[in-house]
């Protein structure tokens, strides 16, 4: 049998769920949207209504393993920054610890205030793995890189093959080190750097393997064009006129869901994430312009939180509704 | 041998004449020339091959290990000269068109080409996406492309894969995705390189009819490279066998058993080697027209002992049925050079386990891949461990060495363990033999396997048994007491990609090591093989064992893990060429 390592958990997983069947315009719109506004905002309480709000994306798209390794990452992301920016920021009036003259970083004073900016830094960086990780979990790199292809065909493909290979390295990888750990005592111990160069060396075989199906698929033929849509995803609704030729018997369209609609791919659930995001995007920006973010780390920590900042967060967190399926 | 002046009116799928090929020499570009292949370093892959495949044929490509084979197929497709480089000389034509001008991408449309190992031939996340990229790169319209995945998708069998990402199959089911993939734009030639050295015999099996189905109700044209003939033979029309770059045979499937039993041994099914042996003609292309003949044959006067279609092949060991003869190999049922081997010491087991339960999986979707198996392994044991892909033999193997954790259960291997596991050329990581194995204990463990005069050799220089056993060694380097192996030897499909003659330098390897009192267990799927090497079969089934026994009892008592012979005669204990014909020569005399 083919033995294959556990899978990232990160790894795009087919699920019937209202995310994976949305376009990915759709889903890049929303998951965007909750990241940008934890781009926009500073406040802790936006930042983890964010961070939230996808999270509970993550949960009702059924990515949990997704988002509880982001999570896991991020805290421990979150958690390093914080460190650092208290011993190299030396801003603040609320000294918590002297540590005196250290190399390199001179006089080193540790802050509340640089904990709470690190502590920010930090939640935003957390906010974009947890949505970065749903994405990843949630949408179809095939339909992501075919709606690309118009832009640039040979880019799309080359990012395809990359988005490829990368998990077969990984499975190289896994395989490798088992093989290092079933060598004899007296073999000769491998190190880090000969299983990477063997690594670099297989996965350079294999890309030149993938190189040659590319080109008996037919690469070389004609320049890629998705204008007219892409592969079928059993949640695709195809909608080209040319379906409903009468060569094509209904036998064949109907359990493709083909046959109605306009003239490009795209899901019934495409509009709920365009508005979501919209929603999440407008109230961010709206909220800038009335100040709800009002949180300050110098030169002492201000909250800043308002009423404006409360209802913001509330519809953050809400809009981490928007995957659930509606009869769940 | 058909030229194309003679070709007929029909234009055929496959033309090639006076094709010669060098691949270029290591470090050297991979640019193509055309020209004579000559050369004090040249070594020629191919040598004056011409061919004609007319359209609808199924061909089969017999043949040794590096005799050509692969390459004639890349130069069918184009990938011969135009992705390796090299010298070339001669014509080829698929379909009319000129197959060394258009390359690979010209006759991307005319010819789909499906290699060895499926993982390399796949580009795209999931399944629909993976069979759609063909029709993709040629701008077929999304509904003409939707219908064309399912329709592929039916025929192979495949619909429930579809929205399934491909790193999350199986390699039977993968190796059906490519096929899909190579098959969705319907081409008129198909070229397989050992498209079922990977699967269990069910799915190897499935994947030849498979094929015979496409050929006779699509019209496409097949030519299948494999080692297993006994499983191909009853599909083909023709067969063409290989002998260093050059065209050896070219005819149907029963003039090929003719000369294979005279021209080379190795070549010989295991139906032929009986009906062979028992002196029964003529040599059958499978099992049905086997039980035919044995069915309806009639003993001929002339013919002693018995009296079917002439005498029985000389020097054959008739006698009673030995299921457990040592000393037999593949080629031909002669006796291997080392002979019968020694009887092992009485010894204490070698590896045990009881009551194992192994998980594997995401966090999510963790299952059970062994359920409380139960397995005891002696010292000197001999062991095929067999089982359908996904069955956990694996797993099982892994386990025993510690790669994988139970969660229940336990694990003994008192004298320790050698795992070499399916890619050896994972455990080669330097430039010479003796890096890899410094000191005496290295020393000690490139004599086992018979490797001790190549110390200052590059591994990638070494054929590929040699490396093999060069990856054997490694596993074993340390873990040996002075020259004994271990107490348990494990290796995991071994065979892949393997002629008859190099499983057979296997079996006198595995010989050896149980000789020397090391349990030897193999994870196959080659019947014929564990047929061969094996005194006991543990056949696994959805992680439990679902038989446990000898050899000959378990390989004759079913149909798809039992050997050719044990299904053309249906008796107990009977899975050897030779055990059967001293069946039929006993019966019929």
């Amino acid at each position: 049998m083919v033995t294959r390592p556990l899978r990232s958990p990160f790894a795009y997983t087919p699920r019937p769920g209202p995310l994976q069947s949305a376009s990915p315009g759709a889903a890049v719109a929303y998951l965007g949207a909750l990241v940008a506004a934890a781009f926009l905002y500073s406040s802790p309480l936006v930042l983890a209504a964010a961070g939230a709000g996808a999270a509970l994306a993550g949960h009702a798209a059924g990515a949990d393993r997704a988002v509880r390794a982001a999570l896991r990452m991020g805290v421990t992301l979150a958690l390093l920054i914080v460190a650092v920016n208290a011993l190299v920021v030396n801003r603040g009036e609320t000294v918590l610890l002297r540590l005196g003259h250290l190399p390199l970083l001179g006089r080193v004073d540790v802050t509340v205030e640089a904990l709470a900016a690190g502590a920010v830094i930090g939640l935003r960086a957390a906010v974009a793995m947890v949505g970065f990780a749903v994405y990843s979990a949630c949408v179809d790199p095939d339909r992501v890189l075919r709606a690309l292809r118009p832009l640039a065909g040979r880019s799309a493909l080359t990012a395809a093959l990359i988005s490829r290979l990368v998990p077969v390295a990984a499975a190289d990888a896994a395989r490798l080190r088992d093989a290092a750990r079933l060598r004899g005592p007296a073999a000769a111990p491998l190190g880090r750097a000969t299983l990477a160069r063997r690594l670099l060396t297989g996965s350079l075989d294999r890309a030149v393997d993938v190189a040659a199906t590319l080109e008996l698929r037919g690469y070389s033929l004609t320049r890629p064009d998705a204008a007219r849509g892409g592969v079928l995803g059993r949640s695709d609704r195809v909608t080209d006129k040319k379906v409903r030729s009468p060569h094509l018997p209904p036998c064949v369209l109907a359990p493709l869901g083909l046959g109605r609609g306009g003239n490009r791919l795209k899901s019934r659930f495409d509009a709920r994430f365009y508005l979501a995001g919209a929603a999440v995007l407008v109230a961010a920006i709206v909220g800038k312009v009335v100040g709800a973010d009002g949180f300050h780390a110098y030169p002492t920590v201000e909250w800043g939180v308002e009423p404006a900042t409360v209802a913001l967060s509330a519809l953050i967190v809400l809009s981490g509704l928007a995957p659930r399926r509606r009869n769940a | 041998m058909p030229e194309l002046a003679s070709k007929p009116r029909a234009v055929p799928a496959l033309a090639i004449e006076r094709l010669s090929y060098a691949y270029p020499a290591t470090g050297q570009a991979t640019r193509f020339t055309l020209g004579p292949a000559e050369g004090p370093n040249v070594k020629r892959a191919l040598r004056e091959v011409s061919l004609t495949l007319a359209a609808g044929e199924f061909a089969l490509l017999a043949g040794r290990s590096a005799c050509g084979k692969t390459t004639l197929l890349r130069a069918a497709c184009g990938l011969v000269p135009h992705f390796h480089g090299g010298e070339i000389e001669g014509r080829v034509e698929v379909g009319g068109r000129d197959a060394i001008a258009a390359g690979p991408g010209g006759l991307a449309a005319a010819v789909g080409y499906l290699a060895q190992d499926p993982e390399t031939q796949v580009v795209s996340t999931t399944v629909a996406a993976e069979i759609a990229l063909p029709l993709e790169l040629r701008d077929t319209p999304p509904a003409s492309r939707a219908r064309a995945v399912e329709e592929v998708a039916l025929a192979l069998a495949i619909p429930h894969l579809l929205d399934r990402t491909v790193d999350t199959l199986s390699g039977g089911e993968l190796q059906r995705v490519a096929l899909a993939a190579t098959l969705v734009t319907r081409p008129n030639l198909v070229l397989l390189d050992e498209p079922t050295s990977q699967l269990d015999p069910v799915a190897g099996d499935e994947l030849i009819w498979l094929l015979r189905r496409l050929n006779e109700e699509w019209g496409v044209t097949v030519l299948l490279a494999e080692h297993r003939l006994e499983r191909c033979l009853p599909a083909a029309d023709r067969v063409i066998a290989m002998d260093t770059g050059t065209i050896s045979f070219d005819g149907p499937p029963t003039d090929f058993l003719a000369w294979a039993q005279q021209a080379d041994a190795a070549l010989e099914t295991p139906a032929a080697q009986l009906f062979s042996l028992a002196g029964i003609d003529p040599l059958p292309t499978g099992v049905r027209q086997a039980r035919d003949t044995l069915r309806t044959a009639k003993p001929s006067p002339g013919r002693a002992p018995g009296g079917w279609g002439g005498p029985p092949r000389s020097g054959v060991p008739f006698s009673a049925p030995t299921p457990r003869s040592d000393g037999r190999n593949l080629r031909g049922g002669k006796p291997s050079k080392r002979g019968t081997p020694p009887t092992p010491r009485p010894s204490p087991p070698t590896a045990t386990a009881r009551a194992l339960w192994v998980e594997l999986g995401d966090a999510e979707e963790r299952h059970d891949v062994l359920k409380g198996i139960d397995l005891t392994i002696d010292g000197g044991e001999r062991i095929a461990l067999m089982g359908r892909n996904g069955a956990g033999k694996s797993t099982l193997l892994r386990t025993l060495a510690g790669l994988v954790d139970p969660v229940k259960g336990r694990v003994e291997t008192p004298r320790g363990i050698a795992l070499l596991t399916q890619n050896p050329s994972d455990y080669l990581a330097r430039e010479r033999v003796g890096d890899e194995l410094p000191g005496a204990a290295g020393l000690a463990a490139l004599r086992t396997v018979g490797l001790e005069h190549i110390v200052d050799a590059d591994p990638r220089d070494l054929s590929g048994g040699e490396r093999q056993r060069l990856a054997l060694a490694i596993a074993l380097a340390g873990r040996m007491d002075g020259d004994e192996p271990p107490g348990l030897v494990a290796l995991d499909e071994p065979t892949r990609g393997m002629d008859r003659a190099r499983k057979s330098d296997l079996i006198e390897l595995i010989e050896g090591l149980a000789g020397h009192g090391a349990g030897v267990v193999v994870a196959t799927h080659d019947v014929e093989f564990a047929a061969t090497f094996a005194e006991r079969v543990v056949l696994l089934g959805a992680g439990v064992v679902i038989a446990d026994g000898a050899a000959a009892e378990i390989l004759s008592g079913g149909w798809y893990f039992a050997t050719e012979v044990a299904r053309i005669l249906d008796l107990p204990g009977v899975i050897t060429p030779e055990d059967g014909a001293a069946i039929l020569v006993g019966e019929d005399g």
